[in-house]
């Protein structure tokens, strides 16, 4: 794990890369600054943090692209594979290269913060909440890039792929506003869930009777779950897609509130991503 | 030491590898020949763990390959058809990363890339960039790779295609220096190519093996009986009739023939029989002029063309 981690971050400031996005979050970050904050004379710092959180829309695909998709071009996968190393910990390695990049680059605002705590007036607590966000947020958007990294084979392709994940994930509070909220489509939508589940299952174990008892199971739940409390399908819909809304916890953050939940949020979302990445990788051997 | 079972890789309908069966004892130097898309590659991949078999197993030293992924990884180094390399990092670089993803102990891996690069001849270029050397230096940083581990097996795919010839001659006597020392397995679609280093050939033809012996037991195995080509003024059957009579005729195997109204036979005998008097003769009589008779001498270029081009006849050998 150390040893690709190592290669990665290598790799970063070996070829532009690692430039070109410290280079990007920076100069946008001081336009930011310069203009919300010094120009306007204003110690509203967590407000211009929640003001650059976009720009990882933009930056995090630069960050990520390259992380699987280059290693398929240049056939350098087949290194990896053949080699003594299991898959968790090469996707461990990369995200973590990526994660370290993000984590430098975010320490250098940290001098913006400094100023404005030397010629302002900074909310200790606020800032550092927004810091511990961004931190968790960071990883989270990481952990998708890195997913649609390991799925093609074209940089290109991966940074734009990357970028409308994250934007979806991005606009999934105002779409999500629009979903049905009655007890019928949340009890439709819950069982399309269980027949995914399904097929997903019968695709993977090719195993009938496995999918044929997950299929029961399901439709006991959920009957169960009519019976016992149909206020659960009352806007079930909207729960669901909102669970990937990664930038609704993020507010609390900055209000410089710790909750112990986000974090646990944060760290599954992160978790679930690398783990489809391992096994996008495992399967894409099955081919 | 290296053993595959039934082994099958399916891409949609299309096999690439067809039960492919053999077992690779230590110390062996072995050869995959076949043409291109033969499945040599897919094979390689397969015993290394590159790809997963749709049916059938892999085993090394015992230990199934999908059960103890690395431990056998561990026990193969692998030089696939386009070297793994990183364009953006020096030569030593890339062979302490190959080193540290190898699990080569930190203590040992400093000396253990001065010795395989001195073994295959890059110490002189350990500082340059790997995206500025030449192919034939590629595929010897490919080759110090593979052996950074330590491993018992060598894996090689085509490891002298698109080198010159000089190149060729350098990397073939590498070889042959690691084949004192490893287990190797290449492959070629080239003969010379194999039976220059190899004292084993599996022949895959169409995802199939359809010979494995010594370049000597094959050569014998095809040179066995004398083999005569002849040209006859006749349709087949009237021509199968009247050889099948002859004494000590062993085979027959007709081939398409560019005159019209002609047919083209090859006629095994044994080989210490001269039966092209007989022959002529027993043609002779039957009023099926020859118009060309001419002794095979098959090369092993021959046996192998023979083999991946009309496997169909070879089986019945
Ligand atoms: N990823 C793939 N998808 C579909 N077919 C493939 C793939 N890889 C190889 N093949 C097919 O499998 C066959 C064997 O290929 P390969 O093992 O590369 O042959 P060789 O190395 O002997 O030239 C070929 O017909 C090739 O087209
Ligand atoms: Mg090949």
């Amino acid at each position: 794990m150390m040893a690709i981690l190592k290669r990665e971050l290598k790799s970063y400031f070996l070829t532009p890369m690692g430039y070109i996005y410290m280079g990007f979050f920076l100069l946008v970050a001081g336009v930011f600054f310069t203009f919300g904050n010094l120009i306007t004379r204003s110690s509203q710092y967590t407000g211009f943090l929640g003001g650059i959180l976009f720009i990882y829309l933009f930056a995090v695909p630069l960050l990520t692209m390259r992380l699987f998709s280059e290693e398929k071009r240049q056939r350098t996968d087949q290194l990896l594979l053949t080699s003594p190393i299991s898959i968790p910990e090469v996707v461990l390695g990369k995200f973590l290269a990526a994660f370290t990049v993000y984590l430098i680059t975010l320490a250098i605002t940290v001098m913006y913060a400094i100023v404005v705590g030397v010629y302002g007036d900074l909310s200790f607590w606020e800032t550092l909440g927004a810091y511990i966000g961004f931190i968790f947020l960071g990883a989270s958007y990481i952990s998708v890039g890195v997913f649609v990294s390991a799925g093609t084979e074209n940089q290109l392709t991966s940074a734009l792929v990357s970028f409308f994940s994250l934007l979806m994930i991005w606009l999934i509070d105002p779409i999500s506003n629009s979903l049905p909220v009655d007890l019928v489509a949340g009890i439709i939508f819950a069982s399309l869930l269980v027949i995914a589940l399904c097929a997903y299952i019968y695709i993977n174990t090719k195993n009938f009777y496995i999918t044929v008892a997950v299929f029961l199971l399901g439709a006991i739940v959920i009957t169960a779950a009519y019976f016992i409390d149909k206020v659960v399908f009352i806007g079930f819909m909207r729960k669901f897609f909102s669970w990937f809304s990664l930038n609704k916890r993020y507010e609390n953050f900055s209000m410089g509130l710790l909750k112990v939940d986000s974090l646990v949020y944060y760290l599954t979302f992160t978790g679930l991503f690398l783990f489809l990445t391992v096994r996008l990788m495992e399967k894409q051997r099955w081919v | 030491m290296i053993e595959a079972k039934d082994l099958v890789k399916r891409y949609g309908p299309h096999t690439a590898v067809d039960h492919a069966t053999f077992k690779i004892e230590r110390g062996e130097i072995v050869g995959f020949l076949g043409p291109n898309g033969a499945g040599k590659t897919t094979t390689m991949n397969m015993l290394t763990g590159y790809l997963s078999s749709t049916e059938g197993t892999v085993t090394v030293d015992g230990m199934n390959i999908l059960e103890h992924p690395l431990e056998v990884k561990r026990r193969i180094g692998y030089l696939p058809e386009n070297p793994p390399l990183y364009p953006e990092m020096t030569v030593r670089e890339y062979l302490q990363f190959a080193g540290e993803i190898k699990k080569v102990p930190k203590q040992e891996l400093s000396k253990r890339i001065d010795e395989v690069m001195w073994k295959v001849g890059i110490t002189d270029v350990m500082g340059r960039l790997v995206k500025n050397l030449s192919k034939g230096y590629k595929q010897r940083v490919g080759l110090a790779q593979a052996m950074i581990g330590k491993p018992d097996i060598l894996i090689l795919d085509e490891p002298t295609a698109g080198l010159d010839p000089k190149q060729i001659l350098e990397i073939r006597q590498l070889i042959k220096e690691l084949g004192k020392t490893h287990t190797v397995i290449l492959s070629s679609h080239i003969l010379p190519e194999v039976s220059a280093v190899c004292k084993r050939i599996l022949i895959i033809n169409q995802g199939k093996i359809v010979a494995d012996d010594t370049p000597e037991n094959l050569a014998k195995r095809l040179l066995g009986g004398s083999h005569l080509l002849l040209r006859i003024d006749g349709t087949p059957q009237q021509v199968e009739a009247t050889l099948q009579k002859v004494p000590d005729v062993k085979k027959l195997s007709f081939k398409e023939s560019q005159e019209r109204g002609t047919v083209e036979v090859v006629v095994e005998s044994d080989k210490d029989k001269d039966i092209r008097r007989d022959i002529s003769k027993a043609l002779g009589s039957a009023g099926l002029p020859i118009l060309m008779m001419r002794s095979l001498d098959m090369t092993l270029e021959e046996i192998f063309l023979h083999l991946t081009t009309k496997e169909e006849e070879v089986a019945k050998v």
